[in-house]
This record gives structure tokens, sequence and C-alpha cells, in this order.
């Protein structure tokens, strides 16, 4: 190979016609393969995790937020009088495949501590075509419950799935996510049905870029198996905006959580019925190191 | 065929020898230096492939853009954006030697390299100022120069309505080894 390149270079330099516009070297891409970059543009859409990771070392901070129901009309102004959810939270990537994260969401004082791990990339070549993920997510309600005297394990939830998703151009990304959410008390404020611990569920979402800065997203929740009475399958649509170090979205959703395991045991509200909320998620990226 | 190829290969390996004068590496780093108001940024890559022929002077340098990283992945896609990398995936020199250059002494010496530098499909005649120091692993090279980002039609991003400098910092630094060892 040395031998090679060697009289490769001899022979130009003794016979080539050598002059400014005639490299030595040929110009080789560093990078032949690798994995597709923003199949999504954060860990998140509204409620519906993604199977986008961060990079190791990079952080995101996020203030999620919604507030009450638009169909409340101009008194409520809409829905922006009746006061905001908010979600806090900070992920880190660990490593470029494992993020690690916590929450705590303003309604009924949940704390959440989260962790994403994504099994395999989607890559350039399309060699693997797809990109899936897994996520845990464990909470705790610490709200002061004055009806009940809570123990610590009676307060917990749990949230696991499987984020299944393709970019198939530099526009339209989309995912599929079997997913479980599993409380450990559940109150039954009306005698009117069964009440479930566990609920099986699915995540449906997309994302269509409509330029370099802005896209459309989508997440559907169906609650596939163990729908409590009364709840209804969780919708949002948004607009994203990406700066470079921030992702806002800005959406509409019909559930009121943050976290999934919430969003398909207690979305008791029906798009369909224009019973939805204006919400923001604000995404703030950090490099703490290379 | 063969024997032939084995003669070409025998004479101009003999010549390469007894000239010694080529170095390379694909190794190298290059730096980046840039400013917001408030806030200064770097990206790196060690991927810098370079060329340095001391027998006529000829200097060529590549990167491919694509691998420079600043610390944050989003940043890093706006960058390539910016440069447009999927059009214009190279930034390189190709020039030479203007100025004396003694391999014998160890001693790093100044050197200036003129030719043309393309970046985002732009060339433009540039006289860079560095050093040389023969080492006994190889040729050790270092330079630095400004780049403005309007010479070569780029547009400085915008970060959260802050602009990015016009003028970038550029450093190299590369251990090039002897082809002919």
């Amino acid at each position: 190979m040395i031998i090679r390149k060697t009289t490769l270079i001899t022979l130009v330099f003794l016979f080539g016609s050598y002059s400014l516009s005639a490299q030595v070297l040929e110009r080789k891409r560093a990078v032949q393969d690798g994995p597709v970059e923003d199949i999504f543009l954060a860990g998140s859409i509204a409620g519906l995790s993604t199977v986008t990771a961060l990079p190791k070392k990079n952080m995101n901070s996020m203030v999620m937020h919604n507030f009450g129901l638009v169909s409340g009309g101009i008194e409520d102004f809409y829905g922006l009088d009746g006061g905001a959810a908010v979600r806090l939270g900070i992920d880190y990537g660990v490593t470029d495949k494992l993020d690690i994260g916590i929450g705590r969401t303003g309604i009924e004082d949940v704390v959440d501590l989260r962790a994403k791990y994504v099994i395999l990339e989607q890559l350039k070549s399309d060699k693997v075509p797809v990109q899936i993920a897994i996520k845990g997510d464990v909470g705790i309600s610490t709200q002061k419950e004055r009806r009940f005297d809570y123990t610590f394990t009676e307060r917990l939830n749990y949230f696991t799935s499987v984020m299944v998703a393709r970019k198939f151009n530099d526009k339209l990304s989309l995912q599929v996510s079997p997913m479980v959410s599993h409380f450990n008390t559940v109150v039954k404020e009306q005698n009117n049905g069964k009440l479930y611990n566990t609920i099986v569920g699915l995540g449906i979402a997309g994302r269509y870029k409509l330029n370099n800065r802005n896209a459309l997203a989508f997440e559907y929740l169906p609650v596939l198996r163990n729908r409590n009475p009364n709840t209804k399958d969780h919708v949002a649509v948004s607009f994203e905006i990406d700066t470079g170090g921030h992702v806002f979205q800005l959406f509409f959703m019909s559930g009121r959580w943050f976290t999934e395991q919430h969003l398909l045991a207690r979305t008791d509200t029906n798009i369909l019925d224009l019973d939805f909320r204006f919400g923001f998620n604000i995404n703030r990226f950090f490099g703490l190191g290379k | 065929m063969k024997k032939l190829t084995t003669t070409l290969i025998l004479i101009f390996g003999f010549i390469a020898t007894a000239s010694a004068q080529s170095y390379m590496t694909e190794e190298g780093t290059a730096i980046f230096h840039s400013r917001v108001p408030l806030h200064t940024f770097s990206g790196n890559s060690e991927n810098l492939t370079g060329l340095i022929n001391l027998s006529n002077n000829k200097v060529d340098f590549y990167i491919d853009l694509t691998t420079l990283e600043t610390g944050i992945e989003k940043r890093d896609r706006d960058m390539k954006e910016t440069l447009e990398t999927k059009k214009f995936p190279f930034a390189e020199f190709f020039g030479e030697l203007v100025s004396d250059f003694n391999p014998d002494t160890t001693a790093e010496q100044s050197v200036k390299v003129k030719g043309e530098f393309k970046i985002h499909g732009v060339s433009r005649e540039v006289t860079i100022e560095g050093t040389l120091q023969m080492k006994p692993e190889g040729l050790l090279v270092k330079a630095s120069w400004i780049l403005r980002l309007e010479d070569y039609d780029i547009v400085p991003p915008s970060l959260l309505f802050v602009k990015v400098d016009q003028e970038q910092e550029i450093e190299i630094e590369a251990l090039l080894k002897s082809v002919d060892d």
C-alpha cells in the first residue's frame, strides 16, 4: 500500500503536469456511512418520547407547558386562564445511545426518573432501515394526600415502551411504539366501573419538515387494552422551531400530562369534540464537553 | 505486465527513497474558533489529510467538513447546513512553500505557504504563515490564519438572532510521516 502510494506520488511529481489546480491527494470522504441525523428534532414531541437520543455529554433542559381547554371559549381566554400544567425536566446523554433524565410535573407533584437506550441506529446506507430504542420511566406522586396515607410503593407508577422509527427522507419520519403503563394504586372517584392498574397502548408519531428550521409533528396514543372508563385516546399536533441550541414546540394536545403513563390512563378529553388545549415545550441543548 | 509493474515500482521506489522528501498524514488536527457576542465556541476534527513534498515544495491539505464537531450535535448540524457540506464536503488548500526550510535541523522554523484555499465552492489565493519542524517521527506542521466567511460566500448563521462573527480563526496541527518509510 505504502509502495503504491509512494510510486503514485513519485510518478505525479516526476511526470505530472503539475500546476496549482492539480492536487496530489485524492479527495476521499472520511465518513462513508453512519447513523441518520435528526429522525426527530427532540426527545419528545408533546408528551410522547421519540427514538432520538442525546449525544454523549449533551444535556437537554425542558420546560413543558400546557393550559386549559380551548373549548372554554373567550370567557376562559381559550384555556389560557385555566392554569398551566408544567413539567420541568433535564435529560443527559451518558453515552451516544443512553439518556437518563429526571422531571417534575406540577399536577399531583409527580417526580419521574427515566432512561432511554438506542438498541439499533438507522444508517444512511439503509443497511439498517429503522432506529429502535427502549424507554423506561418510574414516577412517584409526592402530593400530600389527605384522604389516604399512601406508602412509598403505593405512590409509584411505571412506563415502558419500545420505539421503532424510520426517517424516510429529509422531510418525513414516522414512529410506532408499543407501550405499557402500570400504576401501583388506582383510585375510583365514582363507582362506575373498573379501573386498571396496567394499561397497554400504542404510540404513533410523525414529523414532516417544512424547511431547515420548522416542522409539523403529531402524536397519537390509542389505548389497546384495559381502557379506564371515560378516558379517550390522547392526540397532539405540534409546530416545531429549531434554532440550533433550542427546539420550541407549539402544540394543541388533548391530554393534560407530559408523562406517557398518565396520558394513557388519565386522558379524558376528546380532540374530536374540540376538547384540546394549547401548550408549548422549550428544549434547550447544552454541550458539557467533547 | 506483472514484471513491468514490479520494475516500475522498484525504479520509482528507488527514486522516492533517494529523495525521501514526501510527508503525509490522514490524522491531522484542524480547529476553528468562532465568536458570538458574550460567547465563543470551537470546533475540531482529527481527520485533516495532508501531504508536503520538500523536493518541489508542493503542499496539499484537505479535510472532510462533516467530521468537524463543536460538542453540541445540533450546532454541528447547523454548521454543516451553513457550509452546505452536502454540496461542498471539503475544505482544501493546494499550493507551495514560498520560504526556505532546512530539513537537516530539528529546530522549529517559520515558513510561508502560498496557494489556493477552497471552501463552500469558493476558491481564493491565500498566504499562510506557520511552522515546520523535523522530528524523528516525521514533519510537524503548525499554522493558523483568519478566514472571513463573506470571502467564501458563507452566510453566518444566527444563533437565536445573534450573528456569528465574520472572522473565524483556523488552526491546523499535523505530524506528517515520511511516505518513503
